[in-house]
């Protein structure tokens, strides 16, 4: 029984060390570092121990707080718009009544998007929406919907909206995927039943489709929430990595990024990097509590 | 038996990884963020009979992959280059070995090189750390058949003439637009001339960050430019502006409430485009062959100079015999730097090189100008004092918010009160103006 444990051990040692070494280790580290100025450059001890300081700066700082309402604005919308074309998508290949064909296909075009590298999208997308050259104002201008050119990436609602909306773009078909295997999970009884007792599309949608499918909407709910928060890669490519214009785009990891290694401040990077954490386990802890508030 | 399939397992992995680390090791590692240094590499590896490796890291993760090794030491080079960007910081850190000792003494060689290039090397201990064999000197290139039409004359000098004051700047962008031209792409082409007429650091010895009244000209002369039409509306770097240097592109912004009589063609073409002596080769010679020829280079308002690369050892470096070696051939081999002139159309920090092949040059795509002459001429009048290590990011934060004045989103105070507390965001140790 004892010589069993010991291999057991044994065999976990390979995660338990690399978990140890690249989880645990630099969770701690950068905790460290947040009590620090560090700068990044010539070695932890040549930096202060500043004790609070940084968190002290950290709920001062405006410009965190621009980062995180402007994380949450872009979030907000790419959610809202992506879960109702994925919803919608869903609903409609797994209507009973319409019995869609060619639904590996549509599977396969609507998560295109998701496997194109997020910098070819950037770049993509920084020429259609080019001011003065790009393909999107031309259009537009040609069909006469305005008499001249928008700027978009130099408005901050309209830049905002265009992270948003090319997220929403990217993730629909990896959303759309998963709501249709949760909806196909959801046994047809329950729907022909219903047909059979007269109930309405919208209220099967809304007595089976919905409460049915809670689980996979919490699931794509939270892992939306966490990778939204930590929206970067657009942001950083789509304008000059600054943010512009007007800080519109300065997301919470993307000012994370630029104070570390833009300005060499690990210190403050780090602390950056707890605010974060503690928002996201706070936005899980609400999500998952909202979604199961009632059948507690 | 399962034992004994691990224990293979184990010995196989072994046996692996030896064989994985003994294949071939170079005698010097040299990292870099571009190939321009391959060709180098090639010359001194039959010279001296060695194996070089160039590790190419892309600019982007230059500095963020190199440091940590050059930090640790583990997979830390023999040799690596630094861009002026970060060069200032990467002086005063123990990265580079310390050349002014012996017995590398590079110090000797300091007459033969332009002054402020090597200046830029040395750590505030007065040690030169990284060394450099070219200079970056910064001018106005343009087409010269756009000058004949509208200004009358191709020459360099005349063009000089009237490029040498912002107002001057000015007057050929109205005469340009009259003609349906665009003095510049951006209103960018005009910022380095704007704290050029007060050379004055962005930050000063007290952590100050320093604001003259040239360098808020920026704010009015590029407000100017955008307001006047003079720019072609294509920001630095993007398509547009590649495709502004080979023909007409498309200029349709609908401004026609704001100057009724404007020429109703959709299309302009761009005159000039401030670049340094490698927009010549990297961006030019590269993008613009259509209108090969056509160009020629002359001076704007003040000198400047932007970009650059230093090279130096790493002061653990195994090597540093044979990684001096490399180094001095790269920037003291009076036949391999003429060489590589020769190839490459670099303007070189050496002056004896420099001053046996600018004598009777003429370059094609500047039709038949000799630029090495004009470009050695404005790197004398450059100041290198004024560069501190912020100067990349705290262009970048101005640079922004003038744009943000120009495009009408902030008014001009508001603007620059964003732009100190930016400042002060990125750096909290910099005080700024009240």
């Amino acid at each position: 029984m004892k010589k069993n444990n010991r291999q057991a051990y044994l065999f976990i040692a390979p995660f338990v060390i690399v978990f140890l070494t690249f989880n645990i280790y630099p969770i701690f580290l950068t905790l460290y570092y947040s009590l620090t100025n560090y700068s990044g450059m010539g070695g932890i001890d040549q930096a202060d121990f500043v004790g609070f300081n940084n968190y002290v700066r950290l709920f001062s700082d405006r410009y965190f707080y621009q980062a995180f309402f402007n994380t949450i604005r872009i979030w907000g919308l790419n959610f809202v718009v992506q879960m109702l074309i994925a919803l919608g998508l869903a609903l409609l290949f797994s209507d009973i009544r319409l019995k869609l064909k060619g639904i590996g296909l549509f599977r396969a075009l609507f998560y295109l998007p998701n496997i194109i590298t997020i910098a070819s999208v950037a770049l993509l997308f920084s020429i259609l929406l080019d001011w003065n050259h790009g393909g999107l104002n031309q259009m537009m201008l040609s069909l006469g919907l305005i008499d001249r050119p928008i700027n978009w990436l130099n408005s901050p609602v309209y830049a905002q909206s265009a992270v948003a909306l090319i997220g929403a773009w990217m993730w629909f078909g990896n959303s759309f995927i998963v709501l249709l295997a949760g909806i196909s999970g959801i046994s047809k009884d329950f729907y022909e039943a219903a047909l059979i007792d007269g109930a309405t599309w919208l209220q099967s949608f809304k007595y089976i489709t919905i409460p049915q499918l809670k689980p996979i909407l919490l699931y794509v709910l939270i892992t939306s929430i966490i990778g939204g928060l930590q929206i970067f890669d657009l942001p950083m490519l789509l304008t000059d990595g600054n943010g512009s214009p007007q800080g519109a785009l300065n997301t919470m990891v993307l000012y994370l990024y630029n104070q570390a290694f833009k300005y060499n401040n690990f210190g403050y990077a780090a602390t950056i990097a707890y605010g974060l954490f503690f928002i996201t386990v706070a936005f899980s802890a609400i999500t998952f509590r909202t979604m199961y508030r009632k059948q507690v | 038996m399962l034992k004994r399939v691990f224990q293979f397992a184990v010995v196989v992995l072994g046996v692996f990884m030896l064989t994985a680390c003994s294949e071939d090791e170079p005698d010097l590692i040299v990292t870099s963020f571009t190939d321009e240094l391959q060709a180098p590499i090639d010359y001194f590896e039959e010279l001296h009979d060695v194996k070089v490796d160039l590790q190419i890291i892309p600019t982007e993760n230059y500095v963020n992959t190199l440091r940590p090794a050059l930090e640790s030491g583990s997979g830390a080079p023999d040799v690596f280059t630094g861009e002026i960007v970060y060069l200032k910081d990467w002086i005063e850190q123990d990265y580079w070995e310390n050349l002014s000792q012996a017995p590398y003494n590079v110090d000797e060689w300091r007459s033969d090189y332009m002054e402020y290039v090597w200046d830029l090397g040395i750590n505030s201990s007065g040690e030169v750390r990284a060394v450099s064999w070219q200079t970056t000197p910064g001018g106005i290139y343009y087409r010269r058949s756009i000058a004949n039409e509208v200004l009358g004359t191709d020459d360099p000098q005349a063009i000089g003439e009237l490029f040498s004051t912002m107002e001057g700047l000015m007057e050929v962008g109205e005469q340009m637009k009259a003609s349906n031209y665009r003095l510049f792409p951006d209103e960018g082409s005009i910022s380095p001339y704007t704290n050029g007429a007060n050379p004055q650091p962005w930050v000063n010895d007290n952590d100050e960050l320093v604001i003259t009244d040239e360098r808020l000209a920026y704010f009015d002369y590029a407000k100017e430019l955008r307001d006047m039409q003079y720019t072609a509306l294509a920001p630095a770097w993007s398509p547009a502006w590649y495709a502004s240097f080979t023909g007409p592109i498309s200029y349709n912004v609908g401004w026609d409430e704001l100057d009724e009589d404007e020429d109703p063609s959709d299309q302009t073409e761009v005159f000039a485009v401030s670049l340094p002596t490698w927009g010549l080769h990297s961006v030019l010679k590269e993008e613009a062959q259509e209108t090969a020829g056509d160009w020629a280079v002359t001076n704007g308002p003040t000198p400047y100079f932007q970009g650059g690369t230093w090279i130096g050892m790493y002061k653990d470096s195994e090597n540093k015999d044979l990684a001096f070696e490399f180094i001095k051939m790269l920037v003291n081999d009076q036949e391999f730097l003429t060489d590589w002139v020769m190839e490459t159309g670099d303007v070189l920090s050496y002056y004896p090189v420099m001053e046996g092949v600018a004598a009777g040059y003429s370059d094609e795509f500047l039709g038949g100008q000799n630029h090495y002459d004009f470009f050695i001429e404005r790197a004398e009048e450059i100041d290198a004092s004024t560069v501190t290590r912020y100067d990349q990011q705290i262009d970048e934060l101005f640079g922004n918010q003038v744009s943000a004045y120009v495009e009408g989103n902030l008014t001009r105070e508001e603007a620059i009160d964003e732009f100190y507390s930016q400042v002060v965001n990125a750096y909290p140790q910099i005080t700024v103006p009240d």
